[in-house]
């Protein structure tokens, strides 16, 4: 299927300049991923906009191609998807043959479409998100562990979620399943007692359980069983211990 | 203390960094990227290690037959031998730093077959071996950080060595975001970039992995080996973005290939090779459909597909185990595999040849190293599947020992570095200020030129004419590269000339290597020639001239 569409680009030059929203007349094959529609507009002789000026290519991050890497993470009508997973055809239906292309909120702007994630894998360092002992392994356990390392670190439920805003005591997602899979496999309880008090003060306290996390997650990641699965572990607990008290 | 320098991040930089601070060195990591974003994390099959937990006799020797057989005889021994016999160990430690292994009903690492070998051998995270190994590797190197023995900085690109004395003593990178270019001393350097991808277009790997540091290497006087010898992936699926893989496992796990012959499911695979039928090594397997397609012309629907077919296997276990199949065959096909069959064509996948290294991963240059994909050591004429995860890991921990282990006497004047950044500054200075024609051709153009060129004349056949030709157009191709309008962007700017010349290098070996062999496949030459050819091609760049020659 062959139509006309219009891509409306939230740019930025770089992140002092203030952004603006461009827009770009496609015409083409709908059914393609939101990168290969990225491609097609920079790939061209002269990149012009819908004014018929000539711009600069448009920023963007990726690298897999196939939704295995998480680096294309972008806004897409205001819903934070995977610009390689993500097909045209789906995305113009009732708008009007228009569709609409964001940088994440809530990160730094680089350029166009391309934000600083460090600020994420900062939180995980913060927080001693490894083990220190070798890997404890339990077959019950395997298959939870093996879910949460398929966080692709793309940032989408944060964009998602109410409770997180950047340089916040709250973490946010990927602590809580990180927390999750180093606690099953950790040996040293010194450790392990330090991953739960992390998770309680960075995460626990600051979710409101929107779980709108697990509606974005590209990953589908059973994010809502892990969050119960480590407040039995690090909340419950600890609350049953003082009660006794 | 020993500074190491290692650039990327995938499996074999990240192995290296860990194995660097464990022996007490100091790393700085420098990448692209984050290696949540590295290729590593596309590979899904496995990793292999003669565990020999299946009952059926597998050895280290077993393992290490089959892979010199599967690179037929051109891979360095030596390092097969403790690649090998590492394995088992790799294996472990992996398991130890937290890697979800698919364990089996006695709770061992599970096992699977994979191509070329006959013993269950490839231990697997179920669909996603790659991503679950990088994310112990980062749970580590985190650590390393926050212990203060490891600097990971991104998004840093690497520009070129720093050489002095024919010793390597650091790199100068620049900052992609900033424009920043920096030099970076080091004790030793350990390159752990990736493959080749960007003189094919796109191919089944990574964006990141363009190549241009095997290039550049390349050009400041490192040697290369083994550049001819491409894998083409028997399985990868034509969609919209590029030709996606479809893992080897499906065919491990019982997936089978077939055409239509006298209106009948015809298995030309179980037909010509009744041992192995679709697990053969890759290079047999995507010969074999290549001969199914135009040879025989029997391409499904006229065109150049056959199919791969998994709709056998129980749903529940293509759910699980090949997860990713299912996935990736709905989301880009609208094909439900577990229904139908798939329509798959080889595609360029891995490349055997690179950086050349001993058995401990030292290239021609003193102080440095390379390791995983970027480095040729192993895999010879066709690596085995499942061998390259394992040749990462082994790779990285080896040139970790030894880069820590190189001791260097080099006495070089304090402004050297200086001097060497300084020259990286002007360039940038003189491109920046630099008025683009209005006839300039834009660079991107050119890029779309040189792949077409070398998927062309490095297809799974070659001859001598398209070879001979390609040599030509590549060499008219770098009189217009230096003009060429990059629309802002330096780092595709340095890098297009650097890639031509790679792109030289790779044609000149195959036009050099007269006989068929594993991957290399000339028309002119159907037979392996061992008393001319068992031998590893070396590049060297000298003298403005490529010089190959057979060791």
């Amino acid at each position: 299927m062959v139509e006309s569409v219009t891509v409306i680009i939230k740019r930025q030059k770089n992140k002092d300049e203030m952004s603006y929203l461009e827009k770009f007349e496609y015409d083409g094959d709908l059914n393609i991923p939101i990168i290969t529609l990225l491609e097609k507009i920079n790939n061209q002789d002269e990149i012009k906009n819908i004014e018929g000026n000539i711009v600069e290519p448009i920023k963007f991050s990726c690298s897999c191609l196939q939704g295995l890497c998480g680096d294309c993470g972008i806004l897409i009508n205001g819903l934070p998807k995977l610009a390689c997973t993500t097909f045209l055809i789906d995305e113009i239906g009732e708008s009007g043959n228009e569709i609409l292309l964001e940088p994440f909120p809530k990160f730094t702007v680089i350029a166009d479409l391309v934000v600083d994630k460090e600020e994420m894998y900062e939180s995980l360092k913060l927080l001693n998100q490894w083990i220190e002992s070798d890997a404890k392994v339990n077959l019950d356990n395997i298959q939870t562990e093996y879910e949460m390392s398929l966080c692709l670190m793309c940032g989408c439920c944060l964009v998602a979620c109410p409770n997180y805003s950047s340089g916040d005591l709250f973490k946010g997602v990927p602590v809580a399943i990180n927390s999750l899979k180093f606690i099953s496999q950790e040996k040293d309880k010194k450790h392990s007692k330090e991953l739960k008090n992390n998770y309680n003060h960075h995460f626990y306290s600051g979710c409101t359980k929107s779980l709108l996390c697990e509606d974005v997650c590209p990953m589908e990641i059973p994010i809502q069983r892990s969050i119960s699965k480590m407040n039995r572990l690090s909340v419950w607990k600890l609350w049953q211990l003082i009660s006794k008290i | 203390m020993k500074n190491i320098l290692i650039i990327g991040s995938g499996i074999a930089g990240l192995t290296a960094a860990i194995k660097v601070c464990e022996g007490g060195g100091n790393v700085v990591l420098a990448s692209p990227a984050h290696s949540e974003r590295s290729q590593s994390v596309m590979a899904m099959g496995g990793i292999n290690a003669s565990l020999n937990t299946k009952g059926e006799n597998d050895s280290t020797h077993d393992h290490f037959k089959d892979t010199i057989n599967g690179g037929k005889g051109i891979n360095n021994e030596k390092a097969v031998k403790k690649l090998t016999s590492n394995a088992l160990n790799v294996v472990k430690w992996l398991g130890d730093i937290g890697v979800s292994f698919t364990r089996d009903e006695n709770g061992n690492i599970d096992l699977r077959n994979f191509g070329g070998q006959k013993h269950k051998r490839t231990a697997y995270a179920s669909a996603r071996t790659g991503k679950q190994i990088v994310s112990s590797l980062t749970a580590l190197c985190r650590k390393k950080e926050a212990e203060d023995s490891l600097k990971y900085i991104k998004p840093w690109r690497f520009l070129s060595l720093i050489i002095t004395n024919d010793e390597c003593i650091g790199a100068i990178l620049f900052n992609e975001n900033t424009n920043e270019i920096k030099a970076f001393e080091a004790d030793s350097v350990i390159v752990a970039t990736g493959g080749m991808n960007k003189l094919f277009g796109k191919t089944s790997g990574s964006t990141h992995n363009d190549g241009y540091v095997t290039a550049k290497l390349l050009e400041q006087g490192v040697e290369l080996a083994n550049l001819e010898m491409i894998q083409y992936h028997p399985t990868t699926i034509e969609t919209p973005i590029k030709r996606l893989l479809i893992t080897e496992a499906a065919r491990g796990e019982g997936g089978r290939l077939y055409v239509i012959k006298d209106g009948k499911p015809w298995y030309f695979m179980e037909e010509w090779y009744p041992e192995f039928g679709a697990l053969m090594p890759r290079d047999v397997v995507s010969q074999s459909i290549y001969k199914v397609c135009n040879d025989l012309d029997l391409g499904i629907d006229g065109k150049n597909q056959v199919y791969l077919d998994i709709s056998h296997l129980p749903d529940e276990f293509i759910m699980s185990k090949l997860d990713e199949v299912y996935k990736t065959c709905i989301r880009y096909l609208n094909l439900n595999p577990c229904n139908e069959p798939i329509p798959v064509y080889p595609g360029v996948h891995y490349f055997m040849g690179g950086i050349k290294t001993d058995e401990n991963h030292k290239t021609n240059i003193k102080g440095l190293f390379a390791a995983g994909e970027c480095s040729c050591q192993y895999h010879g004429a066709n690596r085995l599947g499942g061998n390259s995860l394992l040749g990462a890991v082994n790779g990285g921990w080896i040139a970790a020992e030894y880069a820590l282990n190189h001791e260097s006497n080099n006495q070089f004047e304090d402004n050297l570095i200086n001097n060497v950044l300084n020259e990286e500054k002007e360039k940038f200075d003189i491109w920046s200020k630099k008025d683009i024609s209005s006839n300039s051709v834009p660079l991107f153009k050119i890029e779309e030129n040189l792949a077409s060129i070398m998927n062309n004349s490095l297809s799974i056949y070659r001859n001598e004419k398209d070879l001979n030709n390609s040599y030509d157009e590549l060499c008219n191709m770098e009189k217009i590269a230096i003009k060429a309008d990059s629309r802002n962007d330096y780092y595709s700017y340095i890098r297009l000339p650097s890639l031509i010349l790679l792109a030289k290098a790779m044609v000149l070996a195959a036009l050099n290597r007269k006989e068929s062999r594993g991957s290399h496949q000339r028309v002119e030459y159907p037979d392996l020639d061992d008393e001319n050819f068992k031998k590893t091609t070396s590049l060297i760049f000298k003298d403005d001239n490529i010089e190959v020659s057979f060791k």
